[in-house]
């Protein structure tokens, strides 16, 4: 069988991508339910689901792959490609924080109440921003793709604030729930920014610039 | 023409190891302000971070231009696909180190880490630098003994993390939150570091043998 013109193959790889950015950004809500609604059994599954995750990232790097090898595309083409090479690598990293998170939730140490807002918040914004991901995966939506940096911007300003509830000397749960609330914290950033680094990614496939130098 | 091309593939090959050299250096030196409280050094990591960031975006350009102009197959375009994301787990890594120096240096001129936990931090520094350097080795060599090794220098670091852990969460540990939560992000950035530099050896096994070895544990 020939293999499929360029531009289906690249249609194909976009298509696998937002599919990809769904799947993570999905294991992340489910991830963030089971942490606050203490559902080990829900976390488990989240934990177990990675595989496909990974399975996808490998399906996606072959797509790209078969396209270099029988195209071997230029210029805008050749942009899209590669940038769709890093951008599974993000995506199969967002889906390991959203496992990272579910696997603090089988450890099963209770979640202090007072960090329980802004972690559901930060949930919340993740999930916004790995859904924004995957429609500007799908899309190659520049200006959508801007708007992921505000809503990083909202999630900046929740990891502060978590660590300033840490921090603060009335802090009653002690070191683990600590250690515990630090890390969720992060994992939850590291999401964020993974996002962001996706619909970078993107508007340089489609512009061949970084978005800094994007003059709106 | 083809051995111009050989020569591109060296030259990619040899930036990449390189930039993992680089990011070796900048760790140790992180680890050592870290240890030592020493702000010059931690300045010393913050500034080059933006150094190694250039180099990785002139490899990508050589991966680009090689994309382009020769249009590999085969093992050549494994190479280069795993040149493009080696480059992004080692500037990675350089960001973990930096991360430690920002830390040193935040906290300047007290230290970060209370006295009982600092040798594990020096010892994770140790085998952070060795699998950095490591993979340096692997990625001039294609050697899959080496490739292999990192594997268990990486059980190391994870015994360590989990050991460190377990001193933080015991009952012995009296420095309280603010010290614990610094120790918490710290180690994890050294975990990263060498789940990276696997993540670099495990491409090359890629390059040689066509095939991933099994998922990376992280």
């Amino acid at each position: 069988m020939p293999p499929a013109p360029l531009p289906t193959q690249l249609d194909q790889l976009c298509a696998q991508l937002g599919t990809m950015c769904d799947t993570v950004s999905t294991a992340l809500r489910r991830a963030s339910v089971a942490l606050l609604e203490n559902r080990e059994r829900l976390a488990t599954q989240v934990i177990c689901d990675y595989r496909g995750v990974q399975a996808m990232r490998a399906e996606a790097e072959e797509l790209a792959t078969d396209a270099l090898l029988f195209h071997q595309p230029v210029a805008g083409d050749l942009r899209a490609v590669v940038s769709a090479i890093r951008t599974a690598g993000d995506i199969e990293r967002m889906g390991g924080l959203a496992r990272h998170i579910a696997k603090v939730v089988v450890r099963g140490r209770p979640l202090p109440a007072e960090v329980r807002p802004d972690l559901a918040r930060m949930g919340d914004v993740a999930v916004d921003l790995g859904r924004k991901a995957a429609e500007v995966v799908r899309t190659r939506n520049v200006l959508l793709a801007l708007e992921l940096d505000r809503d990083d911007d909202d999630m900046d300003e929740l990891h502060v604030r978590l660590f300033e509830v840490l921090m603060d000397p009335g802090w009653q749960h002690g070191v683990p729930a600590a250690v515990d609330v630090t890390l969720l914290g992060r994992f939850y950033e590291r999401f964020a920014d993974h996002a962001v680094t996706v619909a970078h990614a993107t508007v340089y496939a489609v512009t061949g610039r970084e978005p800094d130098t994007i003059p709106i | 023409m083809r051995d111009a091309y050989q020569e591109q593939l060296d030259e990619l090959a040899e930036g990449l190891a390189g930039m993992c050299e680089q990011v070796a250096e900048a760790l140790q030196k992180a680890t050592r302000a870290l240890l030592e409280q020493d702000l010059q050094l931690a300045e010393e990591v913050i500034s080059e971070d933006v150094r190694i960031d250039d180099v990785r975006d002139a490899a990508e350009a050589r991966a680009f231009a090689l994309l382009a102009l020769q249009a590999p197959v085969a093992t050549d375009l494994r190479i280069v696909v795993s040149a493009i994301h080696g480059a992004g787990d080692i500037e990675r890594m350089g960001d973990l180190a930096l991360h430690v120096a920002q830390a040193a240096r935040r906290r300047h001129p007290n230290p970060v880490l209370p006295t009982e936990i600092a040798p594990y931090f020096a010892e994770m520094g140790k085998v952070g630098v060795a699998l950095a350097r490591k993979a340096a080795d692997v990625i001039r060599t294609r050697d899959l003994a080496s490739a292999a090794e990192l594997e268990s220098d990486d059980d190391a670091m994870d015994d360590l993390h989990r050991h460190m852990f377990s001193v933080l969460m015991g009952p012995g540990w009296t420095h309280g939150v603010a010290p614990a939560v610094d120790v918490t992000l710290l180690a994890r950035f050294y975990e990263r570091y060498a789940d990276h530099a696997v993540a670099v050896a495990r491409r090359i096994v890629y390059v040689v043998t066509g095939r991933m070895p099994g998922p990376l544990a992280v």
